[in-house]
């Protein structure tokens, strides 16, 4: 498995899918090699049973992203290589996203192994408006890779779409897989009173929580500008972002702007545990994306027991039935956040009735599913595969 | 944050500065940046606040390298 993103490296959903679908491999018999990134403070080797993680070291600097990400390929080849040497070639290589592309069709020629690609995002999604000379690398790599690709996996059914039309692949070339949710992670005592107070949250206060990358993608300047509209209905609430990125600095003065920063927490980057125990203790989680290919706090809530609002866009509205499990809003609608919200926030029957059914949902999102199916369509690619 | 700060913390990445023991010398890191130090270092202190780099020093000179919160914020631009 090749993945530029792995705990502790954590840049969004990719990392926790392969973390969960590794894992789950590994628990059912596999032995599953992760060559990744390295990170500060994380170990360069780490072994779990028949899980090995492999965090490569780029010992040679680059001028620009994109070429590192070319140059970091080179680097997780040659550990593919060494791995193939001391445990024998692999049986299948997967790879995540156009950012391990290279290595994997490399490896796939020179190890003769068939090969796997998940697609957890798409450029042409991510920068619609914006297109540019890096864009066009990106868009040849994912084509590149979903044709060397003996299958591919798509994480919603949005996605699927997506890649099926970006990249012109046969329908049954093109598996949808979602990514799920770990309960176990959910389960056990929580001190949700300290939980709250390290976020500022007094006793009597709701928590409105929203969870992830600060980019323009995920939406929270439109959370941002419905909060006072929330407020005015439920004064006593506190709104915390957790998460961090480019825009920080950007929401922080539109919060300002709004009158509501005093009451808005940017919480940063947690810990995992940290994370669980903030879900478990709020009252509602939103997810106010413009574009989410699969949205994996929507099932990280469900499985903390917190209702939901969500955007109405790709694997989110996938995801949450409105009404049912969750409330659906369409994005870039900062009145519609506040109404969904303030909705929530003060009818308890009904935020009971949505985590219910959320639970229920989030128990059939299982990483053994997810491997499962994930093995399965390795047994298709290697019956479809041949080397001259 | 700013373009200038998201540059910092990208060419930073991308240099693999990284860690205490490939932290980058401040003069070199402002030459390949092809501005003065001076110009860089208060962005280098607005971001050593905010705990995305960390600056030490090492004999004569001061070095910098990303932390694992600047790590991900350099990256999660492109993900």
């Amino acid at each position: 498995m090749l993945s530029w993103e792995y705990p502790p490296r954590i840049i969004g959903g990719l990392a926790r899918h392969v973390e969960g679908l590794s894992s789950a491999l590994a628990s059912s018999g596999n032995e599953v090699h992760v060559i990744t990134l390295d990170f500060p403070g994380a170990p360069y080797e780490e072994r779990e049973g028949s899980l090995y993680v492999h965090r490569v070291p780029v010992s040679v600097p680059a001028p620009t992203f994109h070429s590192w990400v070319l140059l970091f390929n080179h680097f997780f080849e040659k550990r593919a290589g060494q791995l193939a040497h001391e445990f024998g070639a692999p049986d299948m290589l997967h790879i995540h996203d156009w950012l391990t592309v290279p290595a994997g069709v490399a490896s796939k020629h020179l190890l003769r192994a068939p090969l796997v690609m998940t697609f957890h995002s798409t450029e042409a999604s991510r920068s619609s408006n914006s297109p540019s000379t890096e864009s066009a690398m990106v868009e040849g790599l994912e084509w590149w890779g979903s044709f060397e690709a003996a299958r591919v996996i798509a994480v919603s059914g949005w996605m699927r779409a997506e890649v099926l039309s970006s990249f012109k692949l046969p329908e049954d070339k093109v598996e949808q897989i979602p990514n799920a949710v770990e309960p176990l992670k959910f389960e056990g005592p929580i001190d949700a009173k300290a939980a709250r107070a390290r976020w500022n949250v007094t006793e009597g206060q709701k928590m409105i929580t929203a969870v992830g990358r600060l980019t323009s993608q995920k939406g929270f300047d439109d959370l941002i500008r419905a909060y006072p509209a929330i407020r005015r209905a439920v004064p006593e609430s506190r709104l915390v972002i957790i998460g961090d990125g480019h825009m920080r600095a950007e929401l922080e003065t539109i919060a300002e702007q709004e009158h509501v920063r005093e009451n808005t927490i940017f919480a940063g980057f947690i810990s995992d545990g940290e994370l669980v125990s903030a879900l478990r203790s709020s009252d509602v989680v939103v997810v106010p994306s413009r574009f989410e290919p699969f949205g994996i706090i929507a099932l990280e809530g469900m499985a903390a027991r917190v209702p939901l609002v969500v955007s109405r866009v790709g694997g989110l509205a996938e995801i949450v039935e409105d009404s049912v499990d969750g409330i659906e809003v369409e994005p870039n609608n900062p009145s519609a956040i506040a109404a969904a919200t303030i909705k929530i926030l003060s009818d308890r029957e009904l935020a009971s009735r949505l985590v219910a059914r959320g639970e229920e949902k989030a128990k059939s999102y299982s990483w053994g599913n997810v491997a499962k199916k994930t093995l399965g369509v390795y047994q298709d690619a290697a019956k479809v595969t041949k080397f001259e | 944050m700013s373009e200038g700060s998201k540059r910092l913390l990208s060419t930073l990445l991308v240099l693999g500065a990284q860690s205490p023991e490939k932290a980058l010398p401040v003069e070199e890191f402002a030459m390949k940046l092809g501005i003065g130090v001076s110009e860089l270092q208060p962005d280098l202190d607005r971001l050593a606040e905010s705990g995305y780099v960390v600056t030490t020093r090492r004999g004569d000179s001061t070095r910098v390298y990303l932390t694992g919160t600047g790590v991900i914020t350099a990256s999660s631009a492109y993900s």
